[in-house]
């Protein structure tokens, strides 16, 4: 199952985040306020969920960041997802814990998918190719600007593909149309910000042997 | 306008600000009547609504509403956001109105639907009864969608790791799919499920090994090809026993694809997946991978770090006694050449390229990898998590299997010693880490203290090189003394250990002078209390060594240097006494006052000059040492105290011996009676009745490997060392006496044990030093014996034998085999019931909870029994609740209708309470056939009916309030938190 789907530019401004599962804040990050979490999942409305989401994208971030160039594309766990997950005793529970972090790197931004261990890894580097080719479509050569000013449109595309961290849809031409269904009714002026011309994402579909 | 403020306010929620404040006016978009403005509405209801938010109930309606709606793109909506929002009352109330979603007549509605049904049988895991027989419904129909089949797919194989057993009967259906379906999204999951399968249906893995094989030659698609393979790994197809030619050849095809998707393509997913995949076949086809050795040595030098950590998991697997060197010695080039490169290093970078090659040849022949080698520098630095998680898999591979890999234990010391130096690049981290960790109880996050330990336990098992180990120990400590630059400071965890093996094996340093210098220094110096524990312990031990030779004559020149030593160490210790930390304060203080007694017997003692011959003051030559040179210190295996069994006839309340008193006093009287007293008397001296009660333990102590005393227990272990061995002989002869006839003492001098030390001995000096039986001392501790009083005999002794490989014997740790109270019987017993309890978990980050679903059952004709009537218990609960409120809403009104009439009459309040009565009871028997809820109200309402006219009639009955209680009482069996409501109401 995928638990959260990300995209941040070079400098991890977050431009989507969705996350399927809620987060649970652990032990590390309160210590003291949070000594029984094991019992009480769920129920801390007091630290708010989008600190910890905040946090791990920075922790993410970072980790992408810092990857060479032409390294593969999975991440170790980000810190903030390794402590929570290590404690568990491996066993049958383990394929509820996020896992598996892949990422790609498109022009500016990064697309980032955190899921179990019951999804095929390159199956997910496929599933952001074509996430990003359906942008691709949607937007005529899509930049970074575009998911600025129709971040809405990003939304809707992902909703087209996955649904409660289950994918429901692979093929481009399905999911332009659904989300082209929608979008004959929200259409707005798009590509208001094209002032900053395209910045050849196209350049990058070239996928080699997949 | 509203909608418009809501998307920005979306948007600054994605970066980081709590956005929860506005759920009213996300609310308020959601219901507008605009698709425009409903579609930024629940896309504020998705980004920002938890399952604890509280507008979620007045959604509610609205999410209904639209769920019915006629526009496919709204009702898209609400089927989209659920997931997100879910919880099981809005579960409840909402799987009406999803269910027939199921057949819309557009695909990707029911592709939405099925998914956000599966997410709401997470939560609520009913929803699973009514839905399961539709969605199967639409898996089996071969003229469904594709995509709304695949959607399918992947909810079941969602669903099937957690169930497995009900998805089964799917199979042939599944199979089918895996077929002919084109999809390869779906394939992969296809081969996902029937790798959870497979293990339960063994006659899966025939039908599916045709299929499968024929993917993995046939197929374009990376991502199928890798998942066929790790299906097959993860199917346990490749470990299937009957059919081993044909398990072998598709493992040798398995290992191939893989090695060519590391080696041809130029990916780094695909190595780093194969890799994964290298990572489960090597627990069953160890060799298989071991063969790629060359190709994952090249992945530990990867720039990448995911896939170096993959390789390095691999390693530590393949590792064997043949490869160990040389992939230990890749590892530790990979550390030194991290440093950031010094002047020197800079200036060989030239000769760089030339070497490259020669390097992974080096695979073949095992190196000493620690010379400094003139490797390319040039690497990034590697992050200190790395560099930790390297040292401890080289710690992990080398010690592995009681070091049954190790060859060349001078080899291991120097790659230990090399490893201290390279350590220190983390240990800022680390130590800074290490005080808090230890409240946190991660040790494991002190590498350098764990390389010491490593050190300490080659030294203390490894006999042949102690000499060796001490040394080492020694040079690493008087180079922390003596290079400022060196990285090591007192707080480094590696100095502990080597502060402890310097002092317990002195007799084997070089220079005792130097390291006592050293010990003094890191003491004085600021160091954690303990780590000065340690150090305190191991300066008199050292200090024991140089001043307790007996053999030297007693010179002035010795007198004078004694004196000098003790007073510098008395200097150094003095300040100690006030250390904040009572431990530290405690040993300094003895320690002191030891050696003031010592510096005074000096002092009085008169050299001896050329016609008198003096003898060294006792104190020095003979107290102090045997303070520390008692018994040989063997290492004991985890968990092996939990193994000496407790004997069943073993009552810790009844009185072991009634003379225990006298013998008590004895014992104090014995102690009193010890030649020296000083500091060190208490606290070495451990009162021998706090520990009689634990009668079976001093079988462990028997282990004595080189130790002459035969036998010692827990009680006299303090004692031990500091005796003479005479006055042991003595003692132990009076105890046994004393308590010869008493039942619950373990004789310990058991004809076959008491002869075993002889015997050693005997042996030892026969066969001369190169076969060391006490070396290895197994212990074993035969269970059946135990149910006598007399237990813990220690069966004789049986030497591990020595394999061929040099004549290094390690010594193993002691434990006691035991067949009923093994640590793998605790856990099984403690784990006995455990499948039965609902193990409350941490879940991590992004969990998802799924554990109620797995009390769910799919299938129609359910022989779960006790889950059934859980259920359907609960099921009847909801009813009932439901019942109940239907009552409760009824009786108002007919309250406030009878009130508008007694206004009118005056008469008839109590009627209305004797009818509420009545009404309830059929309810509750009803609750016993499982009623619907639609017949429950159905129910309620005829009941109504046919009590309406009967209001009238009845007219007697007093007092309202006496009534009330009753119906009360009825409900009260079912559903207590009815009673309240009701009460409120």
């Amino acid at each position: 199952m995928i638990s959260a789907v990300l995209v941040f530019n070079n400098s991890g401004q977050p431009r989507l985040t969705k996350f399927y599962t809620q987060l649970v804040p652990f032990p590390l990050f309160v210590p003291v306020l949070f000594p029984h979490h094991q019992l009480k999942l769920g129920s801390y409305d007091d630290i708010s969920d989008t600190a910890v989401q905040q946090r791990l994208i920075s922790e993410i971030f970072s980790l992408v960041s810092n990857r060479p160039s032409g390294s593969c594309n999975f991440l170790p766990l980000p810190p903030l997802l390794a402590s929570s997950g290590t404690s568990h005793t491996p066993s049958s529970e383990h394929n509820d814990t996020p896992s598996l972090v892949t990422y790609r790197h498109y022009a500016t931004l990064y697309f980032i998918i955190i899921s179990t261990s019951t999804e095929s890894p390159l199956a997910l580097i496929d599933l952001i190719q074509v996430y990003v080719e359906a942008l691709d479509r949607l937007f005529e050569n899509v930049c970074e600007l575009d998911l600025i000013f129709n971040f809405e449109t990003l939304h809707a595309a992902l909703s087209e593909m996955i649904v409660g961290g289950v994918v429901i849809e692979t093929q481009l031409d399905r999911v332009v149309e659904g989300v082209k269904a929608q979008g004959k009714v929200a259409k707005r002026p798009v590509n208001e910000g094209r002032g900053a011309g395209p910045l050849g994402m196209g350049g990058n579909f070239a996928w080699p042997g997949r | 306008m509203k909608a418009t403020a809501l998307m920005k306010l979306i948007y600054l929620e994605m970066f980081g600000h709590d956005m929860s404040w506005a759920s009213f006016h996300v609310l308020e978009v959601m219901s507008s009547p605009k698709y425009l403005q409903k579609r930024v509405g629940y896309l504020g209801a998705v980004q920002s609504f938890r399952q604890d938010t509280e507008v979620l109930m007045l959604a509610t309606n609205l999410l209904k509403k639209d769920l019915t709606s006629t526009s496919a793109i709204t009702m898209s909506l609400p089927i989209v956001t659920l997931p997100h929002v879910i919880t099981p009352s809005l579960a409840l109330s909402v799987l009406s109105d999803l269910l027939p979603r199921l057949t819309h007549s557009n695909p990707a509605i029911r592709k939405k639907t099925i998914v956000t049904l599966y997410r709401l049988a997470l939560v609520y895991p009913e929803t699973l009864r009514p839905a399961w027989p539709k969605i199967k419904d639409r898996l089996m129909d071969e003229g469904e969608d594709p995509s709304v089949t695949a959607a399918i797919v992947n909810v079941v194989c969602e669903l099937g790791w957690r169930r497995p057993h009900d998805f089964l009967p799917l199979a042939p259906r599944l199979f089918e799919l895996l077929v002919d379906g084109g999809n390869n999204w779906m394939a992969i999951k296809l081969i996902k499920l029937f790798a959870t399968l497979t293990p339960l249906e063994p006659r899966l893995v025939k039908k599916l090994l045709p299929p499968l094989t024929s993917i993995i030659r046939t197929t374009p698609a990376m991502s199928l090809l890798y998942e066929c393979i790790n299906g097959i790994i993860q199917g346990g197809i490749l470990g299937n026993g009957d059919d081993s030619a044909a398990g072998e050849e598709i493992a040798t095809l398995c290992v191939g694809k893989l090695r060519g998707m590391i080696m041809v393509e130029g990916d780094p997913n695909l190595k780093y997946v194969a890799l994964l995949a290298f990572n489960k076949i090597v627990l069953t086809h160890p060799y298989l991978v071991a063969e790629q050795e060359d190709v994952i040595m090249d992945c530990i030098d990867n720039p990448d770090i995911s896939i170096r950590l993959r390789a390095l998991d691999l390693v530590v697997g393949m590792v064997s006694s043949e490869n160990l060197m040389s992939i230990v010695g890749r590892l530790m080039r990979q550390l030194r050449n991290s440093r950031s490169p010094t002047t020197d290093e800079r200036g060989q970078r030239p000769a760089v390229g030339a070497i490259e090659p020669a390097a992974d040849s080096d695979d073949e022949a095992p190196e000493i990898a620690i010379r400094p080698s003139r490797e390319p520098s040039s690497e990034p630095p590697l992050p200190d998590e790395y560099k930790i998680d390297v040292i401890s898999r080289v710690l992990e591979m080398c010690s592995s299997n009681n070091y049954g890999n190790l060859v060349d234990f001078d080899w291991y010391i120097d790659i230990l010693i090399q490893l201290v130096r390279e350590a220190p690049v983390v240990r800022p981290v680390t130590m800074l880490d290490d005080s808090d960790s230890r409240s946190r109880d991660e040790p494991a996050l002190d590498v350098s203290g764990r390389i010491g330990d490593e050190l300490r336990s080659v030294a203390v098992k490894v006999r042949a090189i102690r000499l060796q180990a001490t040394r080492a120990a020694e040079a690493i400590l008087i180079s922390a003394y003596n290079d400022n630059s060196s990285p090591l400071t007192p707080a480094s965890g590696a100095l502990r250990p080597i502060a402890w093996i310097v002092g317990e094996y002195a007799s084997n340093l070089e220079t005792p002078d130097g390291t006592l210098t050293a010990l003094l220094h890191i003491t004085r110096s600021s160091a954690p209390p303990e780590a000065l524990i340690i150090f305190l312990q191991a300066i008199p031990k050292t200090f024991a060594f140089i001043a307790g030779d007996d053999q030297v004559i007693w010179t002035p020149e010795r007198k004078t240097m004694v004196s000098l030593l003790m007073a510098r160490i008395i200097h150094v210790l003095e300040p100690l006494a006030i250390h904040p930390d009572l431990e530290v304060q405690e040993r300094a203080v003895e320690i002191t006052e030891l050696l003031r007694l010592a510096a005074e017997a000096a002092s009085g003692q008169e050299p001896s000059s050329d016609e008198i011959q003096q003898d060294a003051p006792l104190l020095l030559t003979q107290a102090i040492p045997s303070l520390f040179s008692g018994l040989e210190l063997n290492s004991v295996a985890v968990g092996a105290q939990r193994n000496v069994p407790v004997p069943s006839d073993l009552d810790l309340d009844e009185l072991i011996n009634p003379n225990l008193t006298n013998l008590l006093r004895t014992v104090d009287m014995t102690a009193l009676d010890e030649p020296d007293e000083d500091g060190f008397e208490t606290y070495y001296h451990q009162p021998p009745a706090a520990a009689a009660p634990t009668a079976g333990e001093p079988a462990i102590n028997r282990l004595g490997g080189a130790s002459e005393d035969a036998v010692h227990s827990y009680q006299q272990g303090g004692e031990e060392s500091y005796l003479d061995p005479d006055i042991l002989a003595r003692r132990r002869a009076e105890r046994l006496e004393r308590n010869k006839d008493d039942p619950f003492y373990i004789a310990p001098t058991d004809a076959v044990s008491r002869s075993s030390t002889p015997l050693h001995n005997i042996l030892q000096s026969n066969n001369g030093p190169d076969f060391d039986v006490d070396e290895i001392p197994v212990m074993q501790l035969e269970l059946d014996r135990t149910n006598t009083p007399v237990t813990g005999q220690s069966s004789p002794k049986k030497p591990i034998i020595p394999k061929s490989r040099q004549r290094i014997q390690v010594a193993a740790d002691e434990t006691l085999v035991s067949g009923s109270s093994s640590p793998g019987n605790y856990d099984s017993e403690s784990n006995l019931d455990a499948p039965q309890r609902p193990k409350l978990k941490g879940k991590s980050l992004l969990q998802v909870d799924s554990s109620h679903i797995g009390t769910i059952s799919l299938e129609e004709g359910d022989h779960a029994a006790s889950a059934l009537d859980f259920e359907r218990q609960q099921r009847e609960e909801a009813e009932m609740a439901k019942a109940m409120k239907e009552v409760e809403r009824l009786r108002l009104e007919m309250q406030r209708a009878n009130e508008r009439i007694q206004a009118a009459q005056g008469v008839s309040t109590e009627t209305v309470v004797k009818k509420k009565k009545k009404k309830s009871k059929p309810v509750e028997a009803e609750a016993g056939k499982v009623p619907t809820k639609k017949k429950k109200s159905k129910q309620v309402a005829t009941d109504e009916g046919q009590g309406e006219p009967s209001i009238s009639a009845d007219v007697v009955k007093p007092k309202k309030k006496k009534k009330k209680p009753k119906p009360e009482e009825g409900g009260s069996e079912h559903q207590e938190s009815l009673v309240s409501g009701e009460n409120g109401a």
